[in-house]
């Protein structure tokens, strides 16, 4: 799910970014740094909106560096368990298949499909239901509803199920 | 354009859950197609088993998740899941995605050994026994497709690259041979700015993926890292059919510097391994053929510290069908329909490793080898490389010469086994010819090694050997220019030093000339270490003759002065 929240950082920044643009200095390195990564409470950080606050800063003892304490906006996407979203299928095995919801990497086990899926190996390995009238590969599209949510040093995996109503392939390399 | 359907729960159609599953188990194919319609060609033992498992699982897995997915089974099926119980498994846990069960979703802890199979993808492990299974699966499939593994290096192997940076000016006139990037089928030489490389893949490489992949399913396993794998695997194999996911780079392997089968889906005497490197596979040196390097750009050859001219700077190439590539096809080809001679449906006994010694044992057969003076006298011979080189070709080994010896290996032409092979009319060589048969697959013409062409190659060595510094002659020339730069130096001692000469040392322009002089007579390594003896003896004297006055810290020595120079 998405967020758009108020997050707080110290921000550590060098002398020599001081002077006029020292606020303009500081929310860019903010970005580089924040943008992009994962926070193990709130999920992928995907993008700066705004800043709040800069709050006053104070110098640490024994460097040059100033720590500024920055409130700032972001978007996040966190995953969670029960959450029924879409994904792009990247890699097809027997046990299952791979998929990705943006950032998010997922893996739906053959144990989490609907009874009818046969796993098929060869040039494409793909998943066909008995009556082949579902066939999900790479690239398709799939509605999956997130399982397990777990964070493993700052990467998130979820497992994914397509075994419910509604759930399973939306889209044939569309 | 589908939606999935409503978990069709096919068993609860059958009222004894216990019975469908010993139906199940007993018969093959029949009894199954009714609830799982399997649309697999390949009807074979694996499958079943495979749903066999999946059916066991599937009912603890409805347990486990009831109450995290609500919709997912009907009232009916959980309550034949508590009819059913008794033929729960605990989940065995086949596989890790992050830290969790890929079947059943529960935290996995470390301590289970698991091998992590990230060229498929990132965060993926599989436990040893799952691999095991997967394996036989494997191996079950490529029997009936008729088909063997085959792991490729890249690196010398297949192609040669080099940084742009290190392309020597007589290399420069390939900048404008680079084939486009847009269409890769048939070109060899390419630029790739982006990663400031240019690459160039060995002559015949196209026809040997071609052909290697009709017998062979192929790997990519490289120690460059994944980035640049994958944009080798482009240029090589563009629409993606020879190698499909299958590229390992260093980034994957589970031991640094090493390479290793543990990542390789594929049981060991089935997979064939193609390297020019044999240390890079420790365990595996029974499943190596090892080729000859590919050496096209001159860096290439630095870095193995050869002297030779690369094949860029001699404007040339391999030849495309009687190159390195050709002959290993051809042993391939030959360990192939070994394996899947007489069309027996029991390949499990066959091993790919024995054959291909068998293939390798025809080479030198028939041969019987005496080693002379290649072998140091202290070590055991038998242990020596070369003498198991020889044997694996299939020739015999003896360490004394009598009748039945047909080859004598010498590196000198004056020892007593070689005069006995002249008389005796027997074949004499030099070890190059045991090398080469290594390499070429093929016994080669006695008459390209003989002994002569060494003694020539010997000639040219030992002038190089004898360095003409160090004789007497040179080494006094030396001295005296030392000498003579050494009293200007004292001499100048007055004037600012400016010039400078070498490990700290500087000198006054006065001296140049003398400099020049010195460094010309003597060796550069000499000169550092006259310098630093000057120096050091300079700091000495100093220190004797103030040391008493000085006081604070010492400016940079001065070693020219022999005035106490004022304390800073």
């Amino acid at each position: 799910m998405f967020f758009h929240m108020v997050l707080e950082r110290n921000m550590q920044l060098h002398p020599r970014f001081f002077g006029r643009s020292l606020r303009e200095n500081l929310v860019s390195k903010l970005m580089k740094d924040v943008e992009g990564t994962i926070s193990g409470r709130h999920g992928f950080v995907l993008a700066v909106t705004g800043i709040e606050s800069i709050g006053k800063g104070l110098i640490r003892d024994g460097t040059p560096f100033v720590t500024f304490p920055v409130k700032y906006r972001c978007v996040v996407f966190r995953p969670f368990e029960g959450e029924v979203l879409e994904a792009v299928v990247t890699t097809v095995m027997q046990h299952g298949f791979f998929a990705e919801a943006g950032p998010l990497q997922l893996f739906v086990s053959n144990h989490e499909m609907q009874d009818g899926m046969e796993y098929q190996a060869g040039d494409i390995p793909n998943y066909t239901s008995s009556d082949a009238s579902v066939r999900i590969q790479k690239d398709c599209e799939v509605l999956l509803k997130i399982t397990t949510v777990s964070v493993v040093a700052t990467e998130i995996f979820c497992l994914g199920s397509i075994k419910g109503k509604y759930l399973g392939l939306l889209n044939d390399r569309a | 354009m589908s939606v999935a359907s409503d978990s069709p729960v096919h068993s609860s159609s059958s009222d004894d859950l216990a019975a469908f599953l010993e139906t199940e188990l007993d018969s093959n194919s029949d009894s199954s197609s009714e609830s799982f319609p399997i649309e697999d060609a390949a009807e074979d033992d694996a499958e079943v088993s495979n749903h066999r498992l999946k059916r066991r699982k599937l009912e603890h897995l409805e347990t486990v998740d009831e109450d995290e997915i609500e919709e997912v089974a009907s009232v009916k099926f959980s309550q034949e899941i508590s009819e059913a119980s008794s033929s729960k498994l605990p989940c065995q846990h086949p596989g890790t995605f992050g830290n969790m069960c890929i079947v059943c979703g529960q935290r996995v802890e470390e301590e289970e050994t698991g091998i992590s199979f990230t060229y498929i993808h990132k965060g993926i492990k599989f436990h040893e026994d799952e691999v095991t299974r997967m394996r036989d699966i494997d191996m079950k499939m490529l029997q009936s497709q008729r088909k063997l593994c085959l792991v490729l290096d890249l690196d010398h192997t297949l192609l040669n690259s080099t940084v742009l940076r290190d392309l020597r000016p007589e290399e420069e006139y390939l900048k404008s041979l680079t084939h486009s990037l847009e269409d890769v089928s048939g070109g060899d030489l390419f630029m790739l700015e982006f990663m400031h490389m240019m690459t160039k893949l060995r002559p015949f490489v196209h026809s040997f993926l071609k052909e290697a992949s009709k017998m062979f399913v192929l790997y990519i396993y490289t120690m460059g890292d994944r980035p640049y794998a994958r944009q080798m695997a482009k240029l090589l194999d563009p629409k993606g059919e020879y190698f499909g996911e299958r590229i390992i780079s260093r980034d994957d392997g589970t031991v640094r510097h090493q390479k290793s089968l543990d990542v390789v889906l594929g049981q060991e005497k089935a997979v064939l391994i193609l390297d020019d490197t044999e240390n890079a596979w420790p365990s595996h040196k029974d499943n190596l053929i090892v080729i000859e390097r590919y050496h096209f750009f001159a860096s290439s050859c630095k870095q193995f510290d050869h002297r030779f001219q690369s094949l860029s700077q001699l404007k040339s190439d391999e030849s495309e069908p009687d190159g390195a590539l050709a002959t290993v096809l051809k042993v391939l080809k030959q360990t192939h329909s070994l394996f899947f001679e007489d069309g027996g449906e029991d390949l499990s006994g066959r091993d790919v490793r024995s054959l291909l010694k068998q293939v390798r044992k025809e080479i030198l057969k028939g041969c019987k080898v005496v080693f002379s003076r290649v072998f140091p006298t202290k070590s055991q011979a038998e242990d020596h490389p070369l003498w198991r080189v020889a044997e694996g070709l299939g020739a015999t080994c003896a360490t004394e010469v009598d009748e039945s010896v047909t080859h004598v290996v010498a590196m000198d032409v004056g020892t007593e086994k070689v005069r006995w092979a002249i008389r005796e009319k027997k074949f004499v060589v030099h070890r190059g010819w045991i090398d080469a048969a290594n390499y070429l697959w093929k016994k080669q013409p006695e008459e390209n090694f003989g002994l002569e062409q060494l003694k020539k190659q010997g000639a040219e060595e030992k002038s190089d050997d004898v360095h003409e510094d160090v004789l007497q002659k040179s080494r006094d020339a030396c001295y005296k220019a030392r000498d003579a730069f050494y009293t200007c130096l004292e001499k100048e001692s007055g004037k600012k030093p400016t010039e400078i000469a070498s490990v700290g040392l500087l000198y006054p322009k006065e001296c140049s000339l003398s400099r020049t002089e010195f460094v010309k007579s003597c060796r550069s390594s000499w000169v550092k270490h006259f310098d630093r003896e000057y120096c050091r003896n300079k700091r000495v004297q100093r220190l004797l003759d103030d040391g008493d006055e000085r006081k604070g810290p010492m400016s940079l020595p001065q070693p020219y002065t022999f005035k106490p120079s004022p304390s800073t």
